[in-house]
């Protein structure tokens, strides 16, 4: 039986008849199938294509079928991709579609894999992916189609390499890091206390990794060097193995993972521990140590548990977070012991005990750092870097997607918009703010045509493996850098092969005579993108600053004690406040763009455009007070307590 | 059973986050009713069938045609012949199984003939490409009934949508910039106790960098009262004055260099609205004048009686003021500190809200009905909204349609905008009336089709005497729309509409009123007052 696809041809200009064949003739690629990926994928068999490409690494899960209309229960834990491509074959058998259960970085997908579209549609979900696809597209000069939402909220944009600017031609905002003693020492918000735990997961039951410590951090800068200090210290940390020495890990398997040995180690003798280094505490509040055997003599009578609704949102006391840690190590314990020898766990805020584990063992930080405690509800929301997601904006947003791509087809490229979605009609009643394209950035860092960039670093306390980890790989956006010398004799600096430069990593970078003024060339042949490195020498970057790309966004610093609701969880948002899923990161929340439906709008398109006095009014209120936080605040709430939020910035 | 409760909460975790385990009981009560199953109706239902609404009911008394299979996801070509109310609903069905799916392969308009009473017990009725006549019809038994209707269509590269519902009350409207409530400007006798309770003075520095900012600012507006015969600070030079007060009141080291004390640094920051005046808003003040809130009968909705109840409350106990909302925002403090606070704004407000329960109690004997027809915890949540109030109405079809009630101001001053794209679908739907199909559809009358459309327009703006052009381009881009529903502009309507429906359904976030358009070609949409 033939098809007959209906009208959405002819409709489109003049070019109705040539139009009309490209869409049966031109290959696409789709990356992501989530939320916005699975309404995408419909509506382009639906509108005519015929050649469809799609790609996702992550697997199905519960929480996504509110949305994902193409997974149903029984996909549960399959192939996104997969499953996506099945479902919409069964509806349009005669669309022919590819699928890859894959990460969109994997080397495989180089330039000529890309130079098989003559469209590429994002629909991902983190900033790491779109800054590569972006690459990706530059450099096989395919067009792109940028998108995202968040609950309410979506954008779509459309990049066309010299026409338009690229993804990263406007700075965005570090996502935001912690200091690691702010985590290890002085937590001050709850989002650290939450950070805290999910590396204490790692630590004890995953992967261990070196910058995710837990235990009291001697070297904190606060605390100055004291003879006196130190032998107090001494005493204080030989009661239960050597804090120093021994991994936390080990310890704990030392004590057959003994939930009430690991609570009193955790929340009673690190913190004597942390108390004896008394400088932390003269103008903070000191921490109060819990023990197991003390709190369950309390009267229960305090332990009235506060909100209403859904379980899950109310907040415990005390005595039920000790309970639910207790029995979280337990379940965790055995888990462990299931899987075998040497086995490990891998946080997942959709796994029940993890979940339990990590809102126990943060709620309890909390408390010995005098905070109000918060409801699993909310830990998930700023552990997981939950973002609500509606099967309504994906909708829309996939729509727009479609027309702009027929406008791209078209070579329409002065068509194109940025269209803004509005959570409801703005002062002038639009719901959809239309802005036109803007040029390229001839200073980008990436889409210029002899790109540059220049950073602030201490050569003598920056190791090589640092420059190329948390420089050129996650500021920067490379994935397989090979660095040499601009010092005349092209000394190579770190190699994408393996095994040819590992015995630089930790040297640093004065030991190779880099200094103010040095450059550096960095290329990424996956890219297929050179990029010249300034270095300028500093002595004078702020604490806890490994360095700074020059004519960056303004970072604020981590402030120590932010206070406001939003902005704490709005720090949970940022991909990198949840290092202990670094495998997995990238694929870490769903079909959302957390950093693009609010930091995009101050890009200079909107600063030109007439009809974006709101959001620009939005960005404004965010460099001046914490209006825009508030704000997303209010977008977002649950309507049942004031407490229940998810920023999304 | 619990099982399959957790079950559910995984599921819609993601949407929990936006409205709430209540709004998400209002979805599964909801039972909705969706008329013809082309790809703009398939779309909004998937969006509901998602997110889990209780039940559905498709009435289509179309069979499914190749075109349809061509643009409408949940129609294959194996349903081709079979009616479309049943195929759709076997595959939406499929999306959720806790949603039920129910079809009648009727048209609308014999139902309206045999028993217009059907359309009664829905929570909603979304019509999707009815005609104009089947449209007015439907239009006004609903309006009669109180049911809900949503209109939507897509017409080649617009999108069309338009709300009647008599009368839409909503307790959550979720505002933007909700100002907190504080009643520092008139603090009641717990909270005068417990700021009495402090003692800046004399307090460890630890402690004094660890007061609420709430009690801070408190403080120093007494000091304030005292200098300046009671009065509030009003303009922005008293409030920057007032602000200096709070900043000398931030203690000093031993070299008389301020401290580093945030919670004084967040009460300059907050002086502004923390010293807002409280009072009723003016939308809340006019739902407590309105006719229903006067008169209640045990006919009357829940939310007019809470309102008489609240209205009540202001003009006896309260003194002229709502009831206290409870919630403070976050900030620096000490845990205790912190708590001891939010439980004198919780207590008093838990307090009014039991005030306000004794009015709705004696109100609804008064009319005959048990006191707890109406449950404790949603008079505590209409409290708590008491200020975010919202009453909407729309106009009907028939206001809309008369040549005596029509907007006829809304309509000339908007023509710059996507208003005439409104005009162009009534003129399309009165070549339908003469012509029995719309223009375009064969492409071989295309020519003939223009002129003729032409015609209606001018009839139409003749008929209204509306003194405005609508451009030949229009014309001729309506004909080659064809009436097509392409199924990109479907799957905008289809997000747009559901989002709509939801909003009606959970009574949180405002609904537009009433007709929303949407230009696909521009990407550009508005909304009008008709």
């Amino acid at each position: 039986m033939e098809i007959i696809f209906p009208t959405m041809a002819q409709l489109v200009g003049p070019l109705r008849k040539e139009l009309a064949d490209s869409l049966s003739s031109c290959r696409v690629l789709v990356v992501g199938a989530g939320g916005i990926g699975c309404e995408l994928l419909k509506n382009l068999v639906l509108t005519g294509f015929k050649n469809i490409e799609v790609i996702d690494l992550d697997t199905i899960d519960v929480s996504n079928l509110n949305r994902q209309f193409l997974f149903q229960k029984k996909h549960v834990g399959k192939s996104k991709a997969q499953v996506a491509k099945e479902s919409v074959l069964r509806f349009c058998p005669s669309a022919n579609i590819t699928a890859y259960h894959d990460s969109i970085m994997n080397p495989d997908y180089n330039v000529e894999f890309f130079r098989n579209f003559q469209l590429v549609m994002n629909a991902l979900d983190n900033r790491a992916a779109r800054n590569h696809v972006n690459r990706m597209c530059l450099a096989a000069d395919i067009p792109l189609i940028e998108s995202g939402t968040a609950g309410y909220l979506g954008q779509v944009t459309v990049i066309k390499k010299g026409q338009t600017e690229c993804y990263e031609c406007q700075p965005k905002p570090t996502q935001k890091t912690f200091p690691g003693c702010t985590i290890r020492n002085t937590p001050s918000e709850p989002i650290h206390c939450i950070v805290w735990a999910k590396y204490l997961f790692n630590q004890l039951f995953g992967e261990e990794d070196a910058d995710q410590e837990v235990s009291p951090d001697t070297a904190d800068p606060e605390v100055a060097w004291n003879p006196a200090d130190a032998a107090a210290r001494a005493t204080a940390s030989n009661k239960d193995g050597d804090i120093k020495r021994v991994s936390t890990k080990e310890w704990a398997r030392s004590t057959g993972y003994d939930p009430v040995k690991l609570f009193n180690k955790l929340f009673k003798d690190d913190i004597m521990y942390l108390l004896t280094m008394d400088k932390l505490w003269k103008k903070r509040k000191a921490p109060l140590p819990l023990d197991w055997t003390e709190i369950h003599q309390l009267e229960s009578s305090q332990e009235e548990a506060f909100g209403s609704g859904l379980k899950d949102q109310q907040v415990l006391g005390v005595q039920g977070y000790a309970q639910l840690f207790h029995r979280s190590v337990k379940t965790l314990r055995s888990q462990l012991i299931e899987k075998g020898e040497g086995a490990e766990l891998v946080w997942d805020k959709d796994d029940p005990p993890a979940m339990d584990f990590v809102t126990a063992a943060a709620n309890l930080r909390m408390n010995v750092f005098s905070m109000n405690m918060k409801s699993r509800f909310d830990v998930k929301s700023m552990a997981g870097n939950i973002i609500p997601a509606i099967a309504t904006t994906n909708a829309v947003i996939a729509g727009l997607i479609v027309l702009e791509a027929l406008k791209t087809l078209n070579s329409d490229f002065d068509q194109c918009r940025t269209i803004f979605l509005n959570k409801q009609p703005n002062p002038r009643k639009k719901l959809l703010v239309p802005c036109a394209l803007d040029p390229p950035n001839p200073n980008c860092f990436v889409c210029a045509s002899k790109p540059e960039v220049t950073v602030k670093l201490n050569v003598h306390k920056t190791i090589v493996q640092a420059l190329q980890d948390k420089i050129l790989k996650e500021k920067l956006g490379m994935v397989a850098p090979d660095v040499q010398i601009e010092d005349g004799k092209g000394t190579i600096l770190i190699s994408s092969e393996e095994g040819e430069t590992e015995a630089n990593n930790n040297k640093f970078l004065s030991d190779f005579g880099i200094r103010n003024g040095s450059r550096l060339q960095a290329d990424d042949f996956l890219q297929d993108y050179t990029l010249l490195v300034n270095l300028i020498h500093s002595e004078e970057l702020e604490k806890d600053v490994e360095f700074e790309v020059v004519g960056d966004a303004p970072d604020k610093a981590p402030a120590p004690n932010v206070p406001e609701e939003g902005k704490n969880i709005a720090n949970g948002n940022k991909d990198s406040a949840q290092p202990s899923t670094s495998s997995k990161a990238a694929a870490e929340d769903d079909d959302v763009l957390i950093v693009d439906s609010d930091e995009e709008p101050s890009s200079s398109t909107m600063e030109t455009s007439p009809e974006s006095s709101n959001r620009k009014r939005k960005h404004h209120d965010a460099d001046t007070d914490d209006a825009a936080s508030k704000r997303k605040r209010l977008d977002q709430q649950p309507a049942d307590d004031d407490e229940d939020i998810i920023a999304l910035d | 059973m619990t099982d399959h409760k957790t079950s559910k909460e995984q599921k819609y975790d993601r949407q929990l986050r936006l409205w709430g385990d209540h709004g998400q009981e209002a979805l599964e009560n909801a039972h909705v009713c969706l008329i013809n199953a082309t790809a703009t109706g398939t779309e909004i239902l998937k969006n509901l069938v998602l997110p889990g609404i209780g039940a559905f009911t498709i009435v289509d008394g179309h069979k499914v045609s190749g075109e349809g299979v061509g643009n409408n996801f949940f129609l294959t070509s194996s349903s081709i012949g079979k009616n479309r109310a049943q195929a759709a609903t076997e595959l939406l069905q499929e999306l959720n199984s806790d949603v039920s799916g129910n079809f009648v392969e009727e048209s609308p308009d014999k139902l309206l003939d045999n028993d217009p009473e059907f359309f009664h017990r829905f929570s909603l009725v979304i019509g999707v490409q009815l005609p104009e006549s089947t449209c007015l019809r439907l239009g006004s038994v609903l309006w009669d009934a109180g049911v809900t209707f949503l209109v939507c269509r897509t017409y080649g590269l617009i999108g069309y949508m338009r709300l009647i519902v008599k009368e839409h009350t909503v307790i959550e409207s979720h505002p933007d910039n909700a100002l907190e409530d504080l009643r520092l400007d008139q603090p009641f006798t717990e909270l005068k106790h417990h700021i009495e309770s402090y003692d800046l003075d004399s307090m460890a520095k630890k402690d004094h960098s660890h007061t609420p900012w709430i009690i801070v600012v408190a403080k120093y507006l007494e000091k304030w009262y005292s200098e300046h015969n009671s009065q509030l600070p009003k303009n922005y030079k008293e409030k920057e004055a007032f602000r200096q007060l709070i900043r000398e009141g931030i203690l000093t080291n031993e070299n008389g260099k301020p401290e580093d004390e945030e919670n004084f640094e967040e009460a300059i920051k907050n002086v502004n609205t923390a010293l807002n005046p409280t009072k009723v808003p003016s939308a809340t003040e006019d739902i407590f004048n309105a006719e229903q809130c006067e008169n209640i009968t045990s006919q009357s909705p829940s939310f007019w009686v809470m309102a008489q109840g609240v209205r009540d409350f202001v003009r006896n106990e309260g003194n002229g003021k709502l009831p206290v909302r409870g919630t403070i925002p976050d900030m620096i403090a000490d845990s205790d500190k912190f708590i001891k606070l939010q439980n004198v704004y919780r207590d008093k407000a838990m307090k009014d809200a039991a005030v306000v329960s004794k009015h709705v109690e004696a109100l609804l004997q008064s009319v005959g009905k048990p006191p707890e027809s109406i449950s404790e915890q949603k008079i505590k949540l209409f409290c708590k909204n008491a200020a975010f109030l919202r009453v909407v109405h729309c106009r009907s079809l028939a206001e809309e349609y008369s040549m005596d009630t029509f907007n006829k101001d809304e309509i000339t001053s908007c023509m710059d905008s996507e208003m005439v794209l409104y005009l162009m679908l009534h003129s399309v739907d009165r070549f339908y009336q003469q012509h029995s199909r719309y223009p375009g559809v064969y492409n071989y009358q295309v020519e003939e089709d223009i002129n003729n459309l032409k015609l209606c327009v001018n009839s139409l703006l003749q008929e209204y005497s509306l003194n405005v052009n609508v451009k030949d381009d229009y014309i001729h881009e309506f004909c080659r729309y064809g009436a097509a529903e392409p199924h990109t502009v479907a799957a905008f309507l289809g997000g747009s509409a559901a989002q709509e429906a939801i909003k009606i359904i959970t009574h949180q976030f405002v609904p537009f009123n009433n007709t929303f358009l949407y230009n696909a070609m521009s990407q550009t949409s508005a909304t009008f007052q008709l």
